[in-house]
């Protein structure tokens, strides 16, 4: 009985949750121009839209790649030797490094928008691709700084001194203990940017100063005419590619751990 | 000198090279550590100048001039704060706009991460009485459902509380809407803004707008209340049962206490995260209910382009979620010194 409460209120709370994307992803189906639900005239016809017909959707969804991946990459370069600094030395340089990497992750994302604007403003290159990867990279850079520093910490001690009493100096046992150790809390790290990357919305939305757009931005610009089909095509892309990430994720990596649970208790 | 004594001076000098060369640092590590210092500064540089200098700048600019019919310049001018707490005319006069404004980012963030949370924390804590497999399942649910973008969520419930199709079509089709005009409830609804004469409409209303941004951050709650509730000490949980305590005796005496203050920091993050949102506002709520966020972007990109205004909302935003973010921080360490 108490069972079935709780997992009756789980699943509550997942169609709440769910609710809102399934009715976007079904809307994708319309047959006319406007968001309907349920869908009418359902045609699969907006997909061919999206991905074939309509440059402008496949534009943004190229410029939506190339600015996850480039700055996942770059958040990974900039992080992991802050990450490894501060596990390894633990010197104040290394903990003000730490502070500053995740610094702006905590603040309201439209205040770092809006300094990223000035900034680019200031020094040329507001509206420029390069600009957006980035400050892609500044806004989530928190998110491997945590994760490579969990996968750090993770790492067996005993394995370490091992490697040093049979005569590995440091940039042996970083390349034979270390970053194989912690290559799948990196890799975690680099795919929580990507995915966020991809739906981030208002920090690119002002230093892309309208020259060029990604897809959640091409769907909060074309908003003026109404929601059309063919933007729910978009939503659906990007959650498969969430559901895709976060699975292979949770299938390579320990994503419990990943989040903090008590890494003792596996056996429950 | 015998044989023997030969080896072993020998042996004793070879292990004192080596000692020697175990105490001065080689060639190579002096080599490394230079290209480690380059390194290190080079990401200090990066983090000073793409991390550091934005917020650094919003501050600056925030006390520039704006110049009618032109840009702005640089300057010392703390107007800019005085029109966001007392209006343009002041002294003479005292408008309350972007103080109401402020005061509805605030009451909007702060009942969102509250439903949020009550919603989350009992969530949360089934899932983490879930075997490991299950709860990796749910967190990718969870992640999935976190990671879509402000646009999406609004874009679905747009589609569902819109007149045409969505909730008030639906309680029109199925005769609720009949019922609510018979027993009187419809007037009630239009008092609190949620009914036109002839339907009930949810769009645009402060209730959308609140529940839509509790939407957006309940992934969030679950997140960041995942790692406290899943390291509970399960014992303690066994004991107080042992010893005939009920769940709700369990709930009060073992579980809150242990998570009050991760609980109360999770709602910290929240609500700064709530304080920036954007798509949420300028969709579900009407232009007089609407936060600093949107008039931040008006005063910066927008219709009224006055930087150093933006610039100031921005820095007022900022230092609420400042005041938050050092409360949240001072929590965590009370937290931490408890836990030793």
């Amino acid at each position: 009985m108490k069972a079935a409460l709780k997992h009756g209120f789980m699943l509550i709370c997942a169609a709440y949750i769910s609710l809102p994307i399934v009715i976007v992803c079904l809307s994708a189906l319309n047959g006319g121009r406007s968001m309907l639900f349920p869908p009418k005239d359902p045609t699969f016809a907006r997909f061919w839209e999206f991905f074939v017909s309509e440059p402008v959707w496949l534009r943004s969804m190229e410029n939506s790649i190339i600015v996850a991946l480039a700055s996942a990459t770059l958040a990974v370069l900039i992080t992991w030797p802050i990450a490894y600094d501060q596990w390894k030395r633990n010197t104040a340089f290394s903990r003000a490094l730490t502070g500053l990497a995740g610094l702006p992750f905590a603040l309201p994302p439209i205040v770092f928008g809006v300094g990223l604007s000035f900034l680019w403003t200031f020094v040329g290159g507001l509206g420029n691709i390069f600009t957006g990867i980035l400050s892609h990279t500044a806004l989530l850079a928190a998110l491997p700084l945590v994760t490579i520093s969990i996968g750090l910490q993770s790492i067996d001690r005993y394995h370490l001194d091992a490697a040093q009493t049979m005569g590995a100096d440091e940039p042996t046992s970083l390349r034979t203990i270390i970053l194989p150790q912690t290559l799948s809390y990196t890799l975690s790290g680099f795919f929580f940017v990507v995915v966020l990357s991809f739906h981030e919305f208002i920090v690119i939305f002002f230093v892309s100063a309208s020259a060029y757009s990604t897809v959640t931005l091409q769907i909060f610009n074309s908003l003026r005419n109404g929601f059309t089909p063919t933007m729910a095509v978009g939503a659906i892309t990007f959650l498969l590619v969430s559901i895709a990430v976060f699975s292979a994720v949770a299938r390579y990596g320990d994503l419990p751990r990943l989040l903090g649970a008590d890494p003792a208790r596996k056996d429950n | 000198m015998s044989d023997l004594a030969t080896a072993s001076y020998l042996a004793q000098a070879d292990n004192e090279t080596r000692l020697n060369k175990t105490l001065r640092p080689p060639f190579d590590v002096v080599h490394r550590f230079s290209a480690q210092s380059i390194i290190m500064t080079t990401i200090a540089a990066i983090l000073l100048f793409v991390f550091l200098s934005p917020i650094l700048l919003v501050v600056a600019v925030s006390f520039g001039e704006k110049i009618e019919g032109a840009s702005w310049v640089w300057a010392f001018d703390p107007s800019n704060y005085a029109r966001v707490f007392v209006g343009i005319g002041w002294p003479d006069e005292i408008t309350l706009l972007y103080a109401y404004k402020l005061g509805y980012t605030l009451a909007y963030a702060v009942l969102g991460s509250l439903i949020a949370i009550a919603f989350a924390f009992p969530f949360t804590y089934f899932l983490s009485q879930c075997s490991r497999p299950v709860q990796a399942a749910w967190l990718v649910f969870i992640l999935a459902s976190l990671s879509m973008s402000e646009v999406f969520i609004v874009m679905g419930w747009d589609i569902m509380l819109s007149n045409r199709s969505g909730l008030p079509a639906l309680f029109k089709a199925t005769g609720v809407t009949e019922w609510l005009k018979e027993t009187g409830w419809l007037a009630v609804l239009k008092d609190w803004g949620l009914a036109n004469p002839r339907n009930v409409k949810f769009k645009t209303s402060q209730m959308a707008t609140v529940l839509t941004m509790a939407y957006l951050v309940w992934p969030y709650a679950v997140i960041l209340l995942y790692a406290p509730l899943s390291r509970i000490d399960r014992s303690m949980i066994e004991a107080a049962r042992t010893m005939g305590a009920g769940s709700f005796t369990v709930m009060r005496t073992v579980i809150v206490p242990v998570v009050r203050i991760p609980v109360m920091g999770t709602l910290l993050l929240l609500f700064v995260y709530l304080l920036g949102a954007y798509v949420t506002v300028t969709y579900f709520a009407e232009p007089a209910h609407q936060t600093l966020p949107v008039s931040i972007y008006e005063a910066i990109r927008g219709a009224t382009l006055n930087a150093p205004f933006g610039a100031a909302q921005a820095v007022v935003l900022l230092s609420t979620a400042g005041v938050f973010i050092f409360a949240s921080l001072w929590l965590s360490r009370l937290a931490e010194k408890r836990g030793r």
